[in-house]
């Protein structure tokens, strides 16, 4: 089965792109290929202008603990940590001093303030996602790549995480690119990328408009 | 057929489909059934294969009389001139080795042309009379492999005898399984051979079949009266009396194996439970009945006992072939001389392992089959509700606990029942059961204290590591326990043992004073009543660098039912020389002089023990001709035999027991003297005569290697016990690995590399290793109380100092850690070869 096709997009510094389609079109194989989780059987994906196919495993998960931030629909904090030693996670992965510090700066850039000494389940579904959006950025990776982040979350909530990206984006200037099937989440994002059957629409502007 | 194909497609298709898990719990479970079965056919072959010798030849008799220090030939003659139809069999019993292959055999007299018994049974050949004249003739079984023709050389006594087989016995036909080698002459040949000239070992009585008179009374009046006479076999009844509470321990430890392996189908089954609790959920909202998921779960377990039970029985019979070697060494050491006989797997056998292995498992599964029926569709929950369960009731298994533990301890308290420790067992069982109960609490503290302790060197994997397996706390503490008590057996196993080498190391240097020991060439069992000619005592005597010989002399008695040793020794000479300890009695110089003056004698404490016998007491003995009244002086500590040892004054047993031959003889060297020369010398004085002389650090070293090779069965028990631990572990790490796969993912994507969740697996390991370590060490310790007081103490009778082993209780806790580890490497590959994508996709 082929999840993607002739797919050709250059992404650049500080934008924020949104993938939309329908469930099973591809995005989430895109995220996986920009983000070094999977390496395409053909083509190539370059991350920093390095082909993802030339690097081996350690490179891989260089760029991912570097480069590349996450945020997955269904959160995936780890149950048995806290929210601040969830968010510290990648820095302590990485073997960084001082991790509990900046992670702390990133709960309260979230908003969750108070809230670092909580186990998952006694978040609620949008301080979580706001938690995963922190362990994402804790690291100060390049792009932030966020699968559906709002696909669990009710409007409100939704709204307040959107906001959140935005304020990423404009402020910190990271690079995010989010996979979603609302069209109104879509329109937060400064370029929408339409796939469809593994292949991007005709009228997807392949570059920055 | 409808619940079959539901069975096979709720319970069997999983099952197949973790063919690693399912593989290592059946594993498990064979293991456990192997050891069972191995240790049952064991026992059989080497405890129960002495009858085939002795037993062989005792034919149809009704009777048997037996004098210690042996029934003059002149009884015989009395008694087969007895009016009636009773006819007598008269036997000479020794033992020999054959030169060239180095095998003690027995040795038996027979009348060969006028024995009852020959007349009626087939196997035996009827011997020539040309054979019979020519007096170096034998017969042997074929086991030997001695061809008929041939001769065949024995050390008997100190002598060697050049023999020509007359004939090879059929025992084709022989009850009561394979006979063993052996060696049959006529009586006077082995009165000859073995030095009982005009003495007769045994007299078998024959009644005429349908008989029902009971003539017991009128044999007696033509006996002396220190002969016994006693209903025919009675002697292998008494060993085996004796050797029940030997087997009964073994057997006791061969279920440890199977103990850790029902933890793991616990374990195994529980998992199952909780994967299957949305299916549960669905299948009861479509019509299921709780006893219908309670019998599929069940089903499950019993699936995977019977799958060990298959695999089991043929590891078992491998297995028995080296325990058989073993055990029948120990029976031979300890308590009568026999070759071990064959395996052979009966329909009893393959029932019980198909009994303990079945039954296990759904015992092991009952409970968690019980929490699958009891869920109700709404509650099907995943792992979340049993955990959130184990924490809230891991303060009433503490409770718990805490009660089964008093139980216990008082259950310990209880004495024996027919010299076997069962209240011993059930309390040791109840505190192995306490201990699981406070597995869970206590592996919830020890993880959350070793969590910084395991992040120093694995970084962050050892944090989350230590978080992952506390959060599964319902199934780690399942593994912990069965680790536990596999290691807390090794552990109270090796302390008990390594105790009892110390307080017998102890009492051997006490003991064993004299410089030298000189006995018969090739003597082996503890019933190997071998004797030295008086020649070689003079020649010893006469050696110049001699100081004093003590002449130890044993019989084999029979007291309160139970056989027993009777010893003599030049008391005088060895209380000069010895530290003896007394568990009762007065002070050392009154004993020893009681002893040299007047029919008393020491007990040793398992005699006291076995027959409640104390200072002060007077033991009827027959000895020779005569009953004679000893009056018990003290109670001393012994190591040497299990049955019990009296010991009394050569001179004084020689007023009824006028041999003067010893067993053994005890030479003490002048001060000053060299005691390599005086070997040399005394070796060279008594060329002519087969024996062996070894110097008292010999002798010592000699008996660790028995004591040793005694409790290498346990030790091997022990090992297995481990191995279906560590199996179980990395089943259970290889769970934990797939359960928690979606968070190995997500570290992956977070930046987590193979080597760091390797590392996170492995950390995992070493944890539930350090746990299971620490709780191990503290129930191995109550254990081995148990097993030194109680168990060891009304089984065998003996006193055991206490002793730590450090250096076995290192190495074993270093190997079952190190063993955990490696149980770590499998699951720990797997979890790091995931691909993280594959696994988010899948969640």
């Amino acid at each position: 089965m082929t999840a993607l096709s002739d797919v050709t997009v250059e992404i650049d510094p500080g934008e924020f792109v949104a993938l939309i389609g329908r469930s099973g079109c591809g995005k989430s194989t895109f995220l996986n290929l920009a983000g070094a989780m999977d390496l395409p059987t053909h083509g190539e994906v370059h991350i920093g202008g390095v082909s993802t196919a030339r690097m081996g495993d350690a490179e891989l998960t260089a760029v991912r603990r570097e480069q590349v931030g996450f945020i997955f629909q269904f959160f995936q904090l780890l149950p048995t940590l806290s929210a601040v030693e969830n968010v510290e996670l990648p820095l302590q992965l990485a073997s960084q001093p001082r991790p509990r510090h900046r992670a702390l700066e990133l709960m309260e850039l979230v908003g969750l303030n108070g809230l670092g000494d909580r186990l998952p389940y006694q978040l609620s579904g949008g301080q979580m996602q706001r938690v995963a959006v922190a362990r994402a950025l804790v690291h100060s990776p390049a792009v932030l790549l966020a699968d559906e982040p709002i696909g669990n979350l009710d409007t409100e909530t939704s709204s307040g995480i959107l906001d959140l990206l935005q304020h990423i984006n404009t402020d910190l200037g990271t690079t995010i690119v989010m996979a979603t099937h609302s069209r109104d989440s879509a329109a937060r994002a400064g370029r929408i990328l339409r796939l469809s059957d593994g292949r991007l629409s005709p009228e997807s502007p392949t570059r920055p408009v | 057929m409808r619940h079959a194909q539901l069975l096979y497609r709720l319970i069997v298709r999983p099952l197949l489909r973790e063919k690693a898990r399912t593989t290592l719990t059946v594993l498990a479970v064979a293991l456990g059934v192997s050891v069972v079965v191995a240790i049952d056919l064991a026992g059989e072959a080497s405890t129960n294969s002495f009858r085939s010798s002795i037993e062989t030849l005792q034919g149809s008799a009704s009777y048997e009389i037996h004098q210690v220090g042996g029934i003059p030939e002149a009884v015989f003659g009395e008694l087969v001139r007895m009016p009636g139809p009773l006819r007598f069999s008269a036997r000479i019993e020794g033992f020999g080795t054959v030169l060239g292959r180095g095998e003690r055999v027995p040795v038996f007299g027979v009348d060969l042309i006028g024995d009852a018994l020959l007349s009626e049974r087939g196997d035996l050949p009827a011997p020539a009379l040309s054979d019979i004249m020519d007096s170096d003739a034998v017969w042997v079984t074929p086991s030997l492999g001695v061809a008929e023709g041939e001769e065949v050389q024995l050390l008997v006594n100190d002598r060697t005898e050049t023999f020509t087989v007359g004939g090879v016995i059929d025992t084709s036909q022989a009850d009561g399984g394979p006979v063993g080698a052996m060696v049959v002459m006529d009586l006077s040949e082995a009165q000859r051979a073995l030095d009982r000239v005009g003495r007769l070992d045994r007299i078998y009585v024959h009644e005429p079949d349908g008989e029902e008179r009971d003539r017991s009374e009128a044999i007696r009046q033509h006996l002396p009266p220190g002969a016994v006479l006693s209903a025919a076999g009675v002697r292998s009844q008494q060993s085996r009396a004796m050797l029940r509470a030997f087997r009964w321990n073994v057997r006791v430890l061969s279920y440890i194996a199977l103990i850790v392996g029902a933890f793991l189908i616990y374990n195994t089954v529980s998992v199952s439970v909780v994967r299957r609790r949305p299916q549960i959920g669905v299948v009861r909202a479509l019509g299921a009945s709780r006893s219908m998921v309670r019998v599929a779960f069940l089903a499950e377990g019993c699936l995977l006992g019977a799958a060990g039970a298959a695999l089991g029985l043929p590891l078992g019979r491998a297995l028995a072939i080296g325990a058989v070697e073993t055990m029948g060494r120990t029976v031979q050491a300890l308590y009568v001389s026999s070759a071990p006989g064959e395996i052979g797997i009966r329909p009893l056998t393959g029932a019980l392992a198909a009994c303990v292995g079945i039954g296990i498992a759904l015992a092991a599964s009952w409970w968690p089959a019980r929490e699958a029926a009891g869920a109700t569709p709404s509650e099907a929950m995943a792992r979340a509700r049993l955990e959130y369960d184990a924490a809230t009731t891991r303060g009433k298994w503490a409770w718990r606990a805490l009660g089964c533990a008093i139980v216990s301890a008082g259950l310990c308290l209880l004495p024996a029942w027919e010299r076997i420790p069962f209240a011993g067992y059930v309390g040791a069982l109840g505190l192995v059961a306490s201990a699981a109960m406070l597995t869970p609490r206590v592996s919830a503290a020890c993880l959350k204290a070793s969590e910084r302790l395991f992040t120093l060197p694995f970084g962050v994997a050892g944090m989350l590591g230590a978080r992952s397996l506390a959060a599964s706390l319902a199934r780690t503490s399942v593994i912990v326990a069965a680790m536990s008590i596999a290691t807390a057996m090794m552990i109270s196993v090796g302390i008990m043992v390594g105790s009892f080498r110390e307080t017998v190391d102890l009492w051997i240097q006490e003991e064993l004073r004299a410089d030298l020991y000189l006995r018969p060439e090739g003597v082996e069992g503890s019933n190997d009543r071998a004797t030295l000619s008086p020649a070689v005592v003079t020649k010893v005597e006469g050696s110049r660098h001699v100081a004093a010989v003590d002449r130890f002399r044993t019989y084999d008695i029979s007291y309160g039912g139970l056989p027993a040793t009777l010893a003599s020794r030049d008391i005088r000479l060895h209380a000069a020389r010895s530290t003896t300890r007394f568990l009762e009695g007065p002070e050392p110089d009154t004993i020893w002089d009681q002893l040299a003056t007047s029919d008393s004698l020491i007990v040793s404490e398992p005699f006291n023990r076995k027959h409640d016998v104390h200072v002060g007491d007077t033991i009827e003995l027959r000895l020779g001709s005569n009953r004679v009244g000893f009056t018990v002086a003290a109670v001393n500590y012994s190591y040497a035999r299990e049955e019990g040892l009296l010991m009394c004054d050569r001179s004084i047993l020689q007023r009824y027991i006028p041999d003067s031959r010893p067993s053994s003889i005890a030479i003490y060297l002048k001060p000053g003297a060299d005691i390599v020369q005086a070997q040399e010398e005394i070796a060279r004085s008594v060329a002519m005569h087969n024996v062996q002389i070894v110097r008292n650090r010999e002798v010592r070293e000699r008996s660790l290697v028995v004591f040793d090779r005694t409790f290498a069965i346990a030790y091997a028990l022990e090992a297995v016990a481990i191995v279906v631990a560590i199996l179980g572990m990395a089943g259970a790490l290889l769970t934990l690995v797939l359960d928690r796969r979606a968070e190995l993912g997500v570290l992956r994507v977070l930046g987590a590399t193979k080597a760091q969740v390797r590392s996170l697996v492995l950390a995992q390991s070493g944890m539930l290793g350090l746990v299971s370590n620490l709780i191990g060490c503290l129930l191995g310790g109550a254990l081995s109380l148990v097993l030194i007081k109680v168990i060891n103490k009304q089984s065998f009778g003996w006193t055991i100092q206490f002793h730590w082993p450090v250096g076995f209780l290192l190495a074993a806790l270093t190997a079952v850690y190190g063993a955990s580890l490696v149980a770590g490497v499998y699951p720990a590959r797997i979890a790091a070869a995931r691909d993280p994508i594959e696994v988010l996709h899948e969640e």
